[in-house]
């Protein structure tokens, strides 16, 4: 579906000043955010992992149908 | 004569973190059900592609604008009401561009009950390990930067490849925040349900739109 000018700059628009809001917000997590065990963050990948896996899965579910 | 503590005890706290959780729950629930019946009526009466759209710029106008004037009140529940109205709305002409496919119900069928099942695991796994998933805050606004400046520009580019690479972001950086989510109101990081209902409802949101972006194309 192609979209007409005015709605691509208005969503460039949205997005850009999104950016520019969540940009303070990035810099204040990184630096003064709690810091993760590789433990904790191996735990992370694991699910964030499960969930691609499923997201395969329902590609194949969805293909074979 | 006793004098009470600014602080809360931990029972007090722990009572606090579940009545929290549990309006959030309520509240996410009320809500999806609200958007999807606006996202049917949207179908119904053939919204037009435009007129949709706007009512997206105008659900995000009020999460911007409004909502942080009137979080703490009750109002803060009717804009919520309102802002996932309007973005069921604004689902309107998407979806029907997916049921007018040979295979659409069932990518709208599979789409939901994916983006359920994400959910419920997530949000499951951290509600019974109580683990704390605060430290994944800078990685996925950092993500979110990432995703959005390649949504961007994929406006103007209209690479398909990218498009679903963007998809794939959106999925995966919205399920950390589930984790992230969750974790903040079971913690006491989060004791806004107002808030709280708003973000995990663009989780959910995001991950149905992407992960239906992405059947759709696998589909072809």
């Amino acid at each position: 579906m192609d979209m007409p000018m005015w709605m691509k700059i208005t969503w460039a628009a949205i997005m850009l000043f999104f950016i520019i809001r969540m940009i303070p917000v990035a810099k204040d997590w990184l630096q003064n955010g709690p810091k993760g065990s590789s433990k904790e963050w191996m735990t992370s990948a694991m699910l964030l992992g499960g969930v691609v896996a499923f997201v395969g899965l329902l590609i194949m579910l969805v293909r074979s149908s | 004569m006793s004098k009470s503590s600014p602080f809360p005890t931990s029972a007090e706290s722990a009572l606090s973190t579940n009545k929290v959780l549990r309006n959030t729950y309520a509240l996410l629930s009320m809500t999806l059900l609200f958007s999807a019946a606006m996202a049917v009526l949207s179908i119904a009466l053939g919204i037009p592609r435009g007129a949709a759209m706007i009512c997206t710029f105008a659900a995000i106008g009020l999460v911007w604008f409004v909502l942080p004037r009137v979080e703490e009140s009750s109002a803060g529940i009717f804009v919520v009401f309102a802002f996932t109205g309007l973005l069921g709305i604004g689902l309107g002409p998407m979806l029907q561009a997916y049921l007018s496919m040979s295979n659409g119900p069932t990518l709208i069928a599979t789409s939901l009950g994916g983006t359920g099942a994400i959910f419920l695991a997530l949000s499951g796994y951290v509600l019974t390990t109580k683990k704390d998933f605060s430290f994944m805050g800078g990685f996925l606004f950092v993500g979110l930067i990432v995703v959005f400046a390649a949504a961007l520009l994929n406006i103007f580019l209209a690479i398909p490849a990218l498009s679903l690479a963007v998809s794939s972001g959106i999925i995966l950086v919205m399920s950390g925040l589930i984790l992230f989510d969750t974790s903040r109101i079971i913690n006491g990081g989060e004791t806004n349900y107002v808030r709280a209902t708003v973000s995990m409802f663009l989780n959910l949101y995001n991950i149905f739109t992407s992960l239906l972006h992405i059947l759709g194309i696998m589909d072809d």
